[in-house]
């Protein structure tokens, strides 16, 4: 029924002329109906219909998964900048160009000019004769590549050189080559933004059947020069949303001379056409049937860019080609080119534009030929061509300033007399038999101008669910933004053209990562320049429902200049909404009306001013903020969010005045509730991504990085920024090498144990800077200074000096003295005697009970590690040598329950055991600062036990002050064992007790956690007796670390804490709470001590 | 029209605004995309703010996410607050486009919510205060609130502010379209009038206050070039009515063929309807249609106008309507037609009867199309696909024969299923 034209069209004003209305808003025409028509109905009375031009509601369709599935994996690595590249940048591309090229850029003057000048020190007499020596300018290049003063470093003889040679060595002036390459820049930025060439889109669809069967015809590679075609279907699962598959099997493909800029295809009698346009290229390709091969039927090159190539929807084998020269030419394959129209300039005016389309028209003879400015109709039967003009950037057409065509399509099997005509503002259905007004227009709202189209016919079923018939859609696509645009509109027949409903905007690929799983960001990185390439082209595959609504669908496709092909499925609106069962919590007792915050938001307060209840509703919707985002990002993360849930916090506050309302509305409440939520369920679409959508992407993704990581390739190394002197060398120790041998080895073979005893191996912690050396107040000893030292103590403190340098004090002081002396003299005698004893006693009580466990205990091989990095202080670790120091005894007095006495520093971590069954001890203290140091396994199996000390241990005073200071003592109290029980013994812990009781792995864990305490105690009081601190607070610091410790061997089920060939350390958490607590310590100790 | 120096003009202007950031690029040629408002250098937080509140409106409602782009929408009139004056009227018009168009969508909108964005937004503003009217007009229309729609015309048709283009056009709107409403009152109470048996002197006299209230407006819009199809019907129906055919004839020739007027295949056809139902002669009907021909070789009335030309008998008029056929059969939506190929079947029978060397004359009209004709109507594919329809088939067979007689495509039903397949016109076999 194509042949009707409308009994009425809408009215409108024709106006002539340029167009001047300036678009300053971007909410195109939503919100107006546009124009209206009347129609009386059935004659009787007050029976009249009023028809708008724009109709608000169209066809819902909807997505069936919130991302665009990607058809074909991704075949190759595609990296193209998807930054426009900066014009001005042509100096860094040049300089480039010097460095990577260089022999292309000074190949032919260095040839000649080469033998004048010797670049080598020493070798003159071997050259030339006159050669000039230019190592020094040599050296001075050399040096160019780092940062440097340019006024101070100066070659002089370099600046001569370059005067004299400076223009005569470039093969290619580097004035052209700069203006050429900026030109150049400047156009690919621009083509990067838009390319006309692309017009059209290199991708189509062609089915054999109506069953969503057919073949993609794209360019499948990176140079987008190989043709492909590829077979696709459409298929229908029960129960689950339709696929697009592709089979593997059925593709060809072709390769051509130049990238494929658009295919353009028609199909007559399941014969298909299919011409393509490359730059200079264009060729014809044909297949009959399903499936069967395509043939290449002619080809012909082009003298000029060609712009457009449409294939005859009439005649098979027709096609129009049009070239930026302004001529457009019928090829007829097999016949020749002949040409039917030729213009020098723009059609209407002058945009400045070689750009040329064509199409054809509803008549075979009759094509339109199209530039920037507008369209018009040619026939192309009579010799000087008689031309109307079918659509101009005009006021006819109601254009804007600025605006200008950027696709023109005929609209074919939709509408025999229609076509389609975009802009970059909006896009308008024209009907030949009307030219020059626009029948229809919308805005499109897309925000780079649409360069691919698709249109397609509506199907009576789709219709019906609106009421009437269905609506044709027609799909924008836009090159640099990814955007889609779904229009509808319906009518063109007997009834006047009416747009439907607003413009719905399609998933872009480059979005689709955020619904995808989180990417680790150099994945990420990747993924998403390869998903926001430019599109490429556009096409849709319909399944009009055979059995109904329910089967049919439609699928969008998307090219990206990467080779890649996008595609998501619409599905028409189902009537009844399956709501998921999600349902909102039932809340009978609370209003639900009330409480659907937004929508009476907006209805009550739309513009100005609030009433009082609204401004409430705005205040809490203010302090719900919060919870507005939480639920969309809920509603990001897949979850259904029901909008109308009350939030219980604005029911406390809304308490009196929702007793008002609430018995009316609880009753209608949950009606209206479940209808309005439909509604909303409708209008909101939130579509969950599924199960399969989920692995494609996952698979997709995983090939992609597989494919990058081949082709990784490296970009031009960075200039090292500022000139450095080589160090490397300068500090190392000699011995380097095989400590790191050793050290390796010992940490394989640890590696090893911990892997047969299926344990975690421990690493060490970071290195701790030293810290600078501390202001020791002691060594100013002129009075000022120390006066000065003293009044930061406050004002007792420098009064109490000034009375001591005056003199007023000293009989007070002489009998303070007195006093003190006594009283020490009595307390050396009695504390040496009973701390020495008493420590002697309690290693020797330990050591025994050790050895009645030794056979049970199962002892395996392995090396306990120094402590070492705790504090930073390398040295620590008195090795096994039980310290009861006389500084511990403060400690003691503070912490009761700790057993201060405990002889068993056993901290000395750095014990280890072979695994032989002997006693062997090796302690091991590395001179070096580093933690690792003290792992060590003594090589010998003998009862020794070797304990080094780095002999310049400057804070090992602790060891220097036990009583039992010689080795004998840590030998005789045989390693570890007494640790364990010395441990198990002091701590009270638990954990450590229950450990006691039970031989074997759990001891060691016991030993473990208990161990921590006092190597950190003891840690401190060493530190304590370099006599700057109060022990109280050191111990008190340790005391949290201890319980990390504990916790943490009690988690550990199999804890071989033993094997810990580094600092035992690894369960990093507790490590490093340990160490930053050391340092915490440290950092503490240091303050008062800078404070003095 | 070719006004290129303000195009130019207007170009440079759209680039500046739109990419003020790109320093030193060469713009491009085409202004690209809607001008989204952009970050600017001057921009305060405030700004900011509504800039970012516009563009989550502008994304919800672009997905048809309408609850969304409400419970933005409730925040952005803030805009209005900006005191930048030269911008409000825009933000106005931003405010009612995007409002309007959520309340369409959200399931809970009900009139009263859109008598208040209308009647709001109209007085927000006096720059759109007509274009708003029109739309709350239409709105009531479409919902079926007649009186109060023709209460919006009245109240808006004594509005004198503006004088711009745009506000006298929608000042003329407002006036065609009351007459229009005064024109459903017209009809109706001639409907009831016509029940009525006695002749009521004061419905008559109501009807013809409603006339004389509509026909000023609607002569006043249809002197402007424009299209007016339904002022014209109606205008034209009831001048008929009153008997004042002159003027009736006299709009619908100035609708047809004034020239400033676009080339409205309508306003023909309403000539001819008007002309036929006025019992005008076979000729004046002709040339109507001859001039519809020009415009739209495809109408469905050249079936009457070959039919007419059939009647008259002369020789140059059935050669006429030789090529007024063989011009329909040219378009895709009448290929398939049997009327169409029954009337060019029934053309050469005459011709037959009334010429001698009729076929020259058929090879002469066909000469521009032998090379194209037999692929457009006569291949064996076209045969398989006609076979459904035998009567089709055989009038088109039996032309063949006399159209494209050196053709050597085959038209039958049964090579439809073969594969062989002619390159335009390439001849096979």
């Amino acid at each position: 029924m194509d042949y009707k034209f409308p009994d009425q069209l809408f009215p409108s004003f024709y106006e002539r002329g340029p167009p001047d209305k300036v678009l300053n808003h971007c909410a195109g025409n939503w919100g107006s109906y546009d124009k209206l028509t009347i129609q009386d109905d059935s004659g009787s009375r007050s029976n009249w219909t009023f028809t708008s031009r724009h109709q608000v509601k169209g066809e819902t369709w909807r997505h069936t998964e919130p991302v665009p599935l990607p058809l074909l994996s991704p075949l190759n690595e595609f990296l193209w900048p998807t930054k426009p590249p900066n014009p001005l940048d042509f100096m860094d591309h040049m300089q480039n160009f010097f460095l990577d090229h260089r022999h292309d850029a000074f190949g032919c003057m260095s040839q000649i000019l080469g033998e004048n000048f010797n670049f080598t020190q020493g070798t003159k007499e071997k050259r030339h004769k006159d050669s000039i020596s230019m190592w020094r300018v040599t050296r001075y290049l050399d040096g160019l590549s780092f940062k440097k003063c340019r006024l101070r470093d100066r070659s002089v003889p370099l600046n001569r050189y370059s005067a004299l040679l400076g223009d005569v060595v470039h093969a290619i002036p580097p004035q052209l080559l700069g203006s050429l390459l900026y030109e150049e820049l400047a156009e690919q930025g621009e083509r990067l933004l838009f390319s006309e060439a692309a017009t059209g889109g290199a991708l189509e669809f062609i089915p054999f059947s109506h069953n969503g069967d057919g073949y993609l015809v794209y360019p499948g590679n990176q140079g987008l020069n190989r043709l492909k075609f590829h077979r696709v279907e459409l298929q229908r699962h029960r129960g689950s949303h339709s696929v697009l598959r592709s089979s593997s099997s059925d593709s060809f493909s072709f390769h051509l001379n130049g990238p494929i800029r658009q295919i353009s295809s028609a199909s007559l009698f399941n014969n298909s056409c299919v011409a393509v346009r490359s730059d200079y290229l264009c060729g014809v390709w044909r297949f009959s049937g399903g499936g069967e091969q395509p043939r290449l039927l002619q080809a012909v090159n082009t003298t000029e860019v060609a712009t457009c190539v449409t294939a005859s929807p009439h005649v098979l084998g027709e096609v129009l080609v049009a070239s930026e020269s302004g001529v457009v030419n019928l090829w007829t394959v097999g016949r020749g080119m002949q040409k039917v129209r030729g213009e020098d300039g723009n059609l209407y005016f002058n945009a400045e534009s070689p750009w040329r389309w064509c199409d054809f028209s509803a008549h075979p003879r009759v094509m339109v030929y199209a530039d920037r400015t507008g369209a018009e109709l040619t026939d192309i039967r009579v010799s000087p061509v008689s031309a109307r003009s079918l659509f101009s950037i005009s006021r006819s057409s109601d254009c804007h300033r600025g605006e200008r065509l950027v696709l023109s399509r005929y609209l074919r099997d939709v509408h025999s007399f229609h076509h389609l005509v975009t802009t970059q503002f909006s896009s308008y259905i024209v009907d030949e038999r009307f030219p020059g007004v626009p029948v229809l227009k919308w805005d499109h709202m897309m925000e780079s101008p649409p360069l691919f189209c698709h249109v397609l016919p509506g199907s009576a079923s789709s219709g019906s669910v609106v009421g009437g018939a269905g609506t044709t859609k027609v799909v924008l696509g836009s090159q640099r933004s990814q955007e889609l645009v779904l229009l509808q509109y319906s009518g063109g027949g007997a009834t006047a053209c009416s747009s439907r409903g607003p413009p719905l905007a399609l998933l872009r690929p480059s979005t689709s990562l955020k619904h995808l799983p989180v990417q680790i960001p150099h994945r990420l990185d990747v993924a998403t320049h390869r998903l926001s390439s430019s599109a490429a082209g556009l096409t849709c595959v319909q399944r009009t429902g055979g059995e109904g609504v329910e089967d049919e669908c439609i699928c969008v496709l998307q090219l990206t200049e990467a080779g890649d092909v996008f595609y998501q499925i619409l599905e028409p609106q189902q009537q009844q909404i399956h709501i998921p069962d999600v349902e909102p919590q039932p809340m009978p007792s609370k209003p639900v009306a009330s409480s659907s915050p937004s929508s009476q938001l907006f209805t009550e307060n739309d513009v100005i001013g609030t009433t009082q209840k609204e401004r409430q509703t705005f205040a809490d919707s203010d302090e719900s903020e919060d919870g507005g985002q939480r639920r969309r990002r809920l509603k990001q993360l897949k979850l259904q969010v029901v909008v109308n849930q009350p939030d219980e916090d604005e029911d406390d506050d809304d308490d009196d005045d929702e007793d008002d309302d609430p018995g009316t509305q609880e009753k209608d409440g949950e009606q209206s509730d479940s209808t309005e939520k439909e509604a909303l369920c409708s209008s909101m679409s939130v579509v969950n991504i599924s199960e399969d959508a989920l692995v494609t992407w996952k698979r997709w993704l995983q090939k992609l990085m597989k494919k990058s990581r081949k082709k990784k390739k490296k970009p031009r190394p960075p200039g090292s920024q500022l000139f450095t002197a080589d160090t490397e060398g300068f500090l190392r120790l000699r011995r380097k090498e095989t400590r790191e041998d050793k050290h390796v080895r010992s940490l394989r073979r640890d590696l090893r144990t911990c892997m047969s005893k299926r344990s975690l191996l421990a690493f060490s912690a970071p290195t701790l800077q030293p810290l600078p050396q501390a202001v020791d107040t002691d060594t100013w000893t002129d009075p000022l200074s120390r006066r000065l030292t003293i009044s930061w103590q406050g004002e007792a403190a420098w009064r109490a000096w000034w009375e001591e340098e005056l003199g007023l004090n000293r009989a007070e002081k002489e009998m303070a003295l007195r006093r003190k002396r006594t009283r020490e003299k009595e307390r050396k005698r009695a504390a040496g005697r009973l701390e020495l004893s008493g420590s002697f006693t309690s290693s020797t009580t330990y050591q025994a009970e050790l050895d009645s466990f030794s056979d049970s205990a199962g002892w395996t091989s392995g090396s306990q590690c120094a402590w070492s990095d705790t504090d930073g202080l390398e040295d620590t670790v008195g090795g096994i040598t039980p310290v009861p120091t006389t500084t511990v005894s403060p400690l003691k007095t503070v912490e009761g329950e700790y057993e201060p006495q405990t002889p068993s520093r056993s901290h000395d971590v750095s014990v280890s055991q072979t695994p032989s069954r002997s006693h062997d001890v090796s302690v091991s203290q590395t001179p070096n600062r580093s933690r690792d140091v003290s792992v060590s396994q003594t090589p010998s199996r003998s009862h020794d036990v070797s304990v080094w000390q780095t002999p310049n241990r400057s804070r090992n005073v602790s060891v220097s002050q036990t009583p039992s200071r010689s080795r004998d003592v840590s030998v005789s109290q045989t390693p570890n064992r007494s640790c364990d029980v010395s441990v198990s013994q002091m701590n009270d812990t638990p954990a450590a007790r229950r450990a006691s009781v039970r031989p074997a792995e759990g001891d060691h864990t016991s030993v473990l956690a208990s161990q921590v305490k006092p190597l950190l105690s003891h840690h401190n009081v060493v530190e304590d007796n370099s006599g700057v601190r109060s022990p109280q607070s050191v111990s008190q610091q340790s005391v949290p670390q201890r319980d990390v410790r504990v916790n943490l061997s009690l988690d550990s089920a199999v804890w071989s804490g033993f094997f810990q060939s580094r600092p035992l350390s690894q369960s990093s958490r507790g490590h490093v709470g340990l160490s930053q607590s050391s340092q915490s310590s440290q950092a503490k100790k240091k303050k008062p001590r800078m404070g003095f | 029209m070719d006004d290129i120096d303000r195009e130019l003009e207007c170009l440079q202007d759209s680039d500046d605004d739109s990419d003020i950031s790109a320093k030193g690029r060469k713009k491009p040629r085409l202004s690209l995309g809607n001008p989204m408002p952009g970050e600017t250098s001057r921009e305060t937080g405030f700004h900011q703010s509504t800039r970012v509140c516009l563009e989550h409106i502008r994304e919800a409602m672009l997905h048809h996410r309408w609850q969304e782009a409400a419970e933005y929408m409730a925040f952005y009139p803030q805009v209005l607050e900006d005191l930048d004056e030269g911008s409000t009227p825009k933000y106005k018009e931003i405010i009612w486009r995007l409002s309007t168009e959520i309340l369409h969508h959200h399931p809970n909108s009900t009139l009263e919510d859109y008598n208040n964005i209308y009647e709001r937004m109209k007085h927000a503003g006096v720059k759109h205060y007509l274009m708003i009217s029109l739309e709350h007009a239409f709105h009531l229309l479409l919902h079926g609130h007649i009186e109060d729609a023709k209460l919006q015309f009245s109240a808006c048709g004594s509005w004198r502010y503006g004088n711009n283009v745009a506000h006298y056009q929608a000042t003329k709107l407002i006036q065609a379209y009351r007459s229009l409403l005064d024109y459903v009152t017209w009809c109706d109470k001639k409907h009831t009038h016509s029940y009525t048996v006695d002749q009521d002197d004061s419905v008559s006299r109501e009807m013809s206050k409603y006339f004389r209230h509509a026909s000023a407006n609607l002569k006043e819009i249809v002197k402007y070039p424009g299209v007016w199809d339904p002022f014209i019907l109606s205008y034209v129906e009831m001048l008929e009515f009153y008997e004042d055919y002159d003027t009736a004839l006299k709009v619908l020739n100035d609708y047809a063929y004034d020239n400033s007027f676009p080339p409205n295949p309508n306003a023909h056809v309403y000539l001819y309807q008007y002309l036929k139902r006025r019992d005008a002669s076979k000729k004046r009907l002709a040339k109507v249609l001859k001039i519809l021909r020009a415009l739209v070789p495809s109408h469905e009335l050249m079936l009457e106008y070959s039919s007419l030309l059939l009647q008259s008998e002369k020789i140059t008029d059935v050669h006429k309507a030789l090529g007024i056929v063989l011009d329909m059969l040219d378009f895709a939506c009448w290929r398939n037609n049997l009327d169409v190929w029954k009337r060019l079947k029934a053309v050469i029978q005459q011709l037959q009867c009334t010429e001698e060397n009729w076929k020259t004359l058929v090879l002469d009209t066909m000469s521009g199309r032998k090379d194209w004709w037999p692929v457009l109507h006569f291949t064996s594919f076209h045969a398989s696909k006609d076979s459904v329809n035998p009567e089709l088939m055989e009038v088109k067979a039996s032309l063949k024969r006399v159209l494209c007689p050196d053709t050597l495509l085959k038209y039958t039903a049964e090579g439809g299923t073969s594969t062989e397949w002619t390159l335009g016109g390439k001849r096979k076999h």
